[in-house]
């Protein structure tokens, strides 16, 4: 990397976890000061130590803290910030944010507050889309006439999808099979929007069976440049949020796919995109694909496409954000084996996938050849309720899908955090299930396959195994098995 | 009343002996040598016997008060000790007063009783949010609210107490 003039020396992180850990990396690699906000609830994260200067913010709950935008632009002044990334999640789609920053004299690294509100905005994004010319699904949008919107939702074909207008991360997303249970479903998908979002309104479209989730990688320039950098596959989901993402996705031929990426690119240009973002596909068993959502920021699963293209997209995002044009032209931009994300979540598959909770007494990440660990948990931390699931991703690359597959078993089987469940099991058991072998996944695959989450039989070597174990690591245990003599208890004076 | 270890939804009565230069369990009237010993970098080497054969796991162990967690072949599994004067005790506290206890954890969204309130079975007592999620949780018998432990906006752990419920009757008596 050439040297550059930077405009700013130093880029606050107003976020957590791994994704404050992995701009950090991006933020150093640069030869930039990195600052990150921390709620106290995060004091012994891998974050607050990476960062150069962490900057404690407060709130009524940690969430809260996280999303105070005027807290974190002070911070930003007080530690001589002349940046935000604001990651994924909390504020990194919030166009008043991107415009407080801006109004401070501060650089927000993302698109612009209006390309916020045009692609945050499901219902204008998709108008946009279809305007441009490019394919969108039947559907019926409440802000086009919120008096008939139930009898608008009711014509289009079921099975449908209700969406907050406003929504992401499948939350307030609901499935709607029985055009009877159209109104209470409404009802419900609206209270959950109003409270996720601070906004009800509402939009249902064609749900497509057995869909897949492709989307495109983009990045563009404040010169007019946009590119796209392949696309990702995220069809293996739950409860609408995905959970293990490829890239190149198993189901496109070239051709298709480089359709599908042109198209992407061609959305983002039509937008005048800047900086790092995503264009989401649902695509169908017959090979149709329309536009689903624009994510203006960097995704949860980007490092996959990092890992087959060899960018850095989070330290692309600093250089977009520092008026510095694209380093590479389209056909500069190649894709080189096969890469696929695990998200370790702190829950348990067989309850549902229902949150847990506890001490990290023990974090081990797996080692080897193409693992990438991404993660911001430590040992000495607790995993609590208070944030998302999402304690750290694994990132397996291999030259093919084969070798990304086999080389993620063994990581999977290594990777230990001992005190609080985690979904590694559940993982390797999708990971090993014929039809994820063979690429032949879609959003609905875990729902078709409630075993993959079940707790599996122990064999009574291993049930020994586990309890003498356990017994000899019990002090109350070892106390009285210390106490009588060897003898004695083979004599039988001690008797179980 | 045996000490256990309670593992899955199931409860093992287990004992624990010395045998030579290591120990002995002692579960379902059958005993199984094994010994256990510290390695490298902070796991454990278990060796126990297969068929006339040594065989030798390497495990990471970690324990917490009763909870003991261990990662065995690519998996992690986590035992709870209960101690016998415990579980004896246990069996005399049935028919205490019932604990609402959040089955997962997450935030209240909304209460729909008070103290004091008289409430029938199936009636909804609250609304939390879990997982992106809105639950309702039911009262799972008549009775009376004794006591609200969690307020709106309040985030809680898994097994933590909502709400208690006494029953009409002893309510009546008084």
């Amino acid at each position: 990397m050439n040297t550059q003039h930077w405009p700013f020396d130093t880029v606050l992180v107003a976020n957590r976890g791994e994704i404050a850990v992995r701009i950090l990396r991006s933020i150093h690699a640069a030869g930039l000061r990195g600052v990150v906000v921390y709620h106290a609830a995060d004091r012994l994260s891998p974050a607050v130590t990476e960062a150069d200067v962490a900057v404690e913010i407060t709130g009524d709950t940690p969430v809260a803290a996280y999303l105070d935008g005027a807290q974190i632009i002070q911070a930003a002044k007080d530690s001589g910030a002349g940046a935000i990334h604001p990651g994924y999640g909390f504020l990194s789609e919030n166009a008043p944010f991107a415009r407080a920053v801006a109004e401070a004299g501060i650089i927000f690294v993302g698109p612009t507050p209006e390309q916020i509100e045009l692609m945050g905005d499901k219902v204008r994004a998709r108008a946009f889309v279809e305007k441009a010319g490019f394919p969108v699904a039947p559907s019926a949008i409440e802000d086009d006439d919120p008096a008939t919107f139930v009898e608008r939702a009711r014509e289009v074909p079921f099975p449908i999808l209700i969406k907050p207008a406003a929504g992401g991360g499948g939350k307030g997303m609901r499935v709607v099979r029985d055009p009877a249970n159209l109104e209470t479903e409404i009802e419900r998908a609206r209270s959950e929007g109003q409270r996720y979002f601070g906004d009800g309104r509402l939009y249902v479209e064609r749900y497509i069976e057995n869909p897949r989730h492709i989307e495109v990688q983009v990045l563009g320039d404040s010169h007019g440049n946009v590119v796209h950098l392949f696309e990702r596959e995220c069809s293996v989901q739950r409860r609408f949020q995905k959970i293990i993402e490829e890239t190149p996705s198993p189901a496109l031929t070239p051709e298709l796919r480089n359709t599908i990426c042109e198209t992407a690119a061609g959305i983002a240009r039509s937008a005048g995109y800047v900086n790092a973002g995503t264009v989401e596909f649902i695509y169908g068993e017959g090979g149709e694909f329309y536009f689903l959502e624009t994510n203006t920021r960097l995704q949860v699963e980007h490092p996959v496409t990092e890992q087959i293209t060899g960018v850095d997209l989070a330290l692309q995002q600093l250089r977009i954000a520092a008026g510095e044009a694209l380093p590479f032209k389209q056909d500069e931009i190649t894709s080189h084996g096969h890469s696929i994300e695990f998200r370790i979540y702190a829950e348990d598959a067989a309850a549902g996938f229902t949150p847990t909770t506890g001490p990290v007494l023990q974090w081990t990440p797996p080692q080897g050849e193409g693992v990438r660990m991404d993660s911001g948990i430590a040992q000495g931390q607790a995993v609590t309720a208070a944030f998302d699931p999402m304690l750290a991703k694994l990132i397996v690359t291999g030259e093919d899908r084969e070798q990304a597959c086999a080389r993620a078993d063994q990581a999977l089987r290594q990777l230990i955090l001992l005190g609080c469940k985690t979904n590694t099991s559940f993982l390797r058991q999708v990971l090993n299930h014929p039809a994820f072998i063979s690429g032949d996944v879609h959003t609905g695959f875990l729902d078709a396959h409630p075993e993959l989450a079940s707790e599996r039989e122990l064999d009574e070597t291993t049930l020994n195994k586990l309890l003498a174990t356990a017994a000899a690591m019990t002090r109350p245990m070892r106390d009285i098995a210390d106490a009588v003599p060897a003898m004695h208890a083979a004599m039988g004076g001690w008797r179980n | 009343m045996k000490h256990g270890f309670k593992f899955k939804d199931a409860e093992y009565d287990v004992g624990l002996s010395r045998s030579g230069d290591g120990y002995r369990l002692h579960l379902n009237g059958q005993t199984w040598p094994f010994t256990l010993h510290p390695g490298e970098e902070g796991n454990w080497i278990l060796s126990s016997q297969n068929g006339g054969r040594t065989v030798i796991d390497h495990l990471a162990v970690a324990v917490d008060g009763d909870d003991v967690h261990i990662h065995l072949d690519g998996e992690t599994h986590s035992l709870r000790f209960e101690h016998a004067l415990e579980r004896l005790a246990q069996l005399n506290e049935a028919g205490a007063a019932d604990a609402i206890r959040a089955a997962m954890p997450g935030s209240l969204i909304s209460l729909s009783v008070a103290t004091g309130d008289a409430v029938k079975k199936g009636q909804t007592l609250l609304v939390m949010e879990s997982m992106k999620m809105e639950t309702t949780i039911v009262a799972p018998r008549d009775g009376v609210i004794a006591e609200v432990l969690v307020a709106a906006g309040q985030t809680f752990d898994k097994d933590a107490v909502l709400l208690s419920l006494e029953s009409q009757d002893e309510d009546n008596e008084q």
